[in-house]
């Protein structure tokens, strides 16, 4: 089912995580995210992980809820594995077959390749799980304030992507009922070569942007019925503050960063 | 001062040619006068595109006027400088609940009208909690509004404008797209928030029964105001409120029936009680025809043993993501026999499994365990062909228009024959033949199925399935947001096709009074679970055990209960106004 897809979406709970700054929870997620493509040995592999598991823990996000946000990258993974195991040259052969042949390192770097994709997705979904995505874009806002000085619309950036988060699973579930209701009236989603399956699609695309248009229509009024006119003269429910428990997260991350490289 | 006030208040869309010229201006309304004082619960009705939902518009500044003026407050809604004034003080809440939200947390979303009108952080946490503790669902807060309930939603959505601390509440349809339960709860908010809150509301609705409550009403036709008045005097004019395409809520509608039959009721009866004063009181002074023994209530179709069943559901189970957190048995263990010619309702609370039950039948989702059979044969089996099946069992969503992608009608509801391999021509005169069933009118053929009125586009859509000739009709909710003249006329043309053209009809419906009036048999669903499976008349007997499950019986019945309590000897069978006028007649000879 096309709404099992958990990526980007926010889970409700009430962790340490939860109430940390989200500035805090983008800028160590970026962190995170580079010190894992920056170590290059097992040491740092364990760091991570010690560091990965310890902080979904103390997210109170379900585990199996957080794996299975793994599910759309499933043929992206297999492909870059099976890309890592065979096209490595270097190493000792392990076995050929024909003209496929695997080698310690490559089944090593297709391994480590893995590990890194897996850790990048729990790690950046982690975020979004945490945070609402209100919040993400109020971080992101104020990240990017400065580059309000040389004209970049930072508050109209933060407000589309807050508006096509909240949009997502509606559309989502909108795609899966015209779909059924095309194959009701006998389409043909599945057979034929590429440009009859592209042609298949029209049945299905010219609905979905309808309907998009229209609620982007009624939300635009919606927001303008409750005074929406642009960030000036805007206060915050939630004003970004930081607090000690976000300097904590900080100074935990950088000290992470740090073992891992140096591991 | 008066909270609203117009004069002369006229407004023109464009109407534009492909290139973008003006090429003419269509009124959406004509020459508006109204006064409405601070306090009062109005309500507007109003068949579709009368012009309802361009005058609550204007009350909120999102449109202005044309020519004439509006004040909210005092505040002309035509100059720039009032627009925010106007918009915090008469705030606005929509039809559809999900695109009205915009925060993806229930009170960021309150909190944002606040946070537009620059009001400090410490008071907006205090105006989120207020407001949803006004709506009742303050312990909602942290949730996500994509897992909650249209009416739900809708109270978020109140939420949102309650937290403006607006004077005034204009309500555009807010019940259409919700089911019974949570048609209820929004109007018992609006109501709540009226009496502790004294704003004025402003209530725009399809559903005669939720105005009843209304100090006045307001109709509406081609943009102008056509009746304003008190309830009692509006709905004491059935057949002019019929002619504008409304209605009248049931009891209203009984008593007018009981007096066209020549007792002597007044007009205009609002309440059970009413009604029963008036009965008490009338003398049969001029009663046309005797009333007659029995109903003559449709029978069920005769079912021979030997009559196999068009679709037979043996045991099926479906369980939705199964071995995940969100598991759900969405469908239990139905056993289901369905034959030929028959009109089938389909009743239950949403949620309730009856939307991924109908999806069975034409084999778009697949029963977890269980089979299913069309004629005799196995959908399952391996060599089954399920696009033959869905050329035999025809599906219609709810919302179907919002299926349509073609460039005009008529290409739109070629789609489905074209798929089953027919030739164009072929397609083409199938398409024309379930156009003219539907009753769409010729002039729209060419035209594109985007330019056309909201019942037009359902009809088109419906054509689209009905041109497969299907054996099976199931539809989903075929009126949802319809008119009432609209809503009869669908239903009508449906239950002729099913006499006509002996297609078996399966209908879902929230309305108990459409159900009562059409099928011949009823399946009431439960938390996944077959609850009943009978004639109208003994599924309605069992009402008490209908609303512990979040349904009810049509209102006619409730009516029949409480006159018999109180002593008229009236047959509680009654399910439709015409049953009902029938044994009232009956019960008053008798006295």
């Amino acid at each position: 089912m096309i709404r099992d897809i958990t990526i980007g979406q926010y889970y409700p709970a009430n962790s340490k995580l939860h109430r940390l700054d989200p500035r805090v929870k983008i800028m160590c997620t970026l962190l995170y995210l580079i010190s894992l493509f920056l170590f290059d040995n097992i040491g740092g592999y364990i760091v991570a992980t010690v560091f990965l598991v310890s902080v979904i823990r103390m997210s109170k996000v379900p585990f199996k809820f957080i794996v299975r946000g793994l599910r759309p990258i499933i043929m992206l993974l297999m492909i870059t594995v099976l890309f890592n195991l065979f096209l490595t040259k270097a190493g000792d052969v392990i076995f050929k077959v024909w003209i496929l042949q695997v080698t310690d390192e490559g089944l090593e770097t297709a391994f480590f390749m893995a590990i890194r994709l897996i850790y990048l997705i729990l790690g950046s979904s982690l975020m979004t799980f945490t945070t609402t995505p209100n919040a993400l874009t109020d971080g992101i806002e104020k990240l990017l304030w400065p580059f309000q000085k040389i004209k970049l619309p930072v508050h109209e950036i933060a407000m589309m992507m807050s508006i096509a988060l909240r949009f997502i699973p509606i559309l989502l579930e909108e795609t899966d009922k015209i779909m059924k209701a095309q194959i009701a009236r006998g389409a043909d989603l599945e057979s034929g070569n590429i440009i009859q399956k592209a042609k298949a699609m029209i049945p299905i695309l010219v609905p979905l942007f309808v309907s998009a248009f229209r609620r982007a229509n009624d939300l635009a009024m919606a927001m303008e019925a409750r005074c929406y006119r642009g960030g000036e003269g805007r206060t915050k429910m939630k004003p970004l503050v930081y607090e000690k428990k976000d300097y904590i997260a900080y100074a935990i991350t950088i000290i992470y960063f740090l073992v891992a490289l140096s591991a | 001062m008066s909270m609203i006030k117009t004069k002369n208040l006229v407004f023109e869309y464009e109407k534009r040619d492909d290139e973008g010229n003006i090429i003419g201006a269509h009124r959406a309304i004509d020459e508006v006068n109204l006064d409405i004082e601070p306090g009062q619960f109005i309500a507007i009705l109003g068949h579709n595109g009368s012009g309802k939902s361009t005058l609550a518009k204007h009350m909120n500044a999102i449109l202005a006027p044309s020519e004439g003026t509006m004040w909210v407050d005092g505040k002309d809604t035509g100059e720039e400088e009032n627009i925010w004034d106007v918009r915090q003080t008469a705030g606005m809440v929509f039809q559809n609940p999900d695109n009205q939200i915009i925060g993806t947390v229930v009170e960021e979303d309150v909190g944002f009208g606040p946070e537009n009108l620059g009001v400090p952080t410490d008071e907006i946490w205090k105006r989120v909690e207020e407001s949803l503790s006004a709506v009742g669902m303050i312990e909602y807060r942290h949730h996500s509004p994509n897992k909650l309930s249209g009416g739900q939603k809708q109270r978020v959505a109140i939420a949102g404008v309650v937290a403006m601390r607006p004077k005034c509440i204009v309500l555009d349809e807010p019940t259409a797209m919700l089911d019974p339960n949570g048609r209820k709860e929004v109007l018992r908010t609006v109501e709540e928030l009226r009496r502790k809150e004294h704003v004025t509301v402003i209530l725009i609705t399809h559903y005669m029964e939720e105005v009843i409550g209304a100090d006045r009403v307001i109709v509406m036709d081609r943009g102008h105001v056509v009746m304003d008045g008190t309830t009692r005097e509006i709905f004491g004019q059935v057949d002019l409120l019929k002619k504008y395409r409304l209605d009248v809520p049931q009891v209203t509608l009984l008593g007018y029936e009981l007096k066209k039959k020549g007792y002597d009721i007044p007009d205009g009866i609002l309440s059970v009680d009413e009604l029963l004063e008036a009965l008490e009181k009338c003398k049969a002074v001029d009663v046309k025809t005797k009333a007659s023994e029995v109903f003559n209530r449709k029978k069920g179709t005769v079912i021979s043993e030997k009559q196999q069943p068009i679709l037979k559901l043996d045991h099926v189970n479906y369980v939705y993501s199964p071995g995940t957190a969100y598991e759900k048995h969405a469908v239990k263990d139905i056993n289901l026999d369905i034959y030929e010619g028959q009109f089938i309702g389909v009743i239950g609370h949403t949620g309730s499994g009856k939307s991924t039950l109908i999806q069975h039948l034409n084999g778009l989702i697949k029963a977890t365990d269980g089979a299913l059979y069309y004629k005799g044969e196995n959908i399952y089996s391996e060599k089954y062909n399920l696009r033959e099946l869905r050329n035999n069992v025809g599906l219609v969503f709810q919302y179907p228009e919002h299926q349509l992608f073609e460039i005009d009608v008529l290409s739109d509801v070629c789609f489905g024959p074209k798929n089953q391999g027919l030739s164009d021509e072929e397609a083409k005169e199938r398409a024309l033949e379930a156009l003219k069933l539907v009753g769409l009118p010729e002039k729209y053929y060419e035209a594109s199925p985007f330019d056309l009125s909201g019942g037009q586009k359902r009809r088109v859509a419906i054509a689209g399935v009905l041109a497969m000739k299907p054996k099976v009709l199931v539809l989903d909710e075929p009126t949802a947001g319809l008119d009432p003249k609209g809503r009869d006329e669908i239903l009508d043309q449906i239950a002729y096709l099913q006499r006509a053209g002996n297609l078996t009809v399966i209908l879902v419906s929230h309305s108990m009074e459409d159900i009562a009036k059409y099928v011949d048999r009823i399946v009431v669903m439960n938390k996944g679970n077959k609850m009943y499976d009978a004639e109208p008349k003994e599924v309605f007997a069992h009402y008490k055990e209908l609303e512990k499950v979040g349904l009810a019986a049509p209102q006619v019945t409730y009516m029949m209960h409480a006159l018999a309590e109180r002593g008229l000897q009236v047959n509680t069978e009654a399910t439709t106004i015409e049953e009902a006028v029938e044994t009232i007649s009956k019960a008053l000879e008798n006295r």
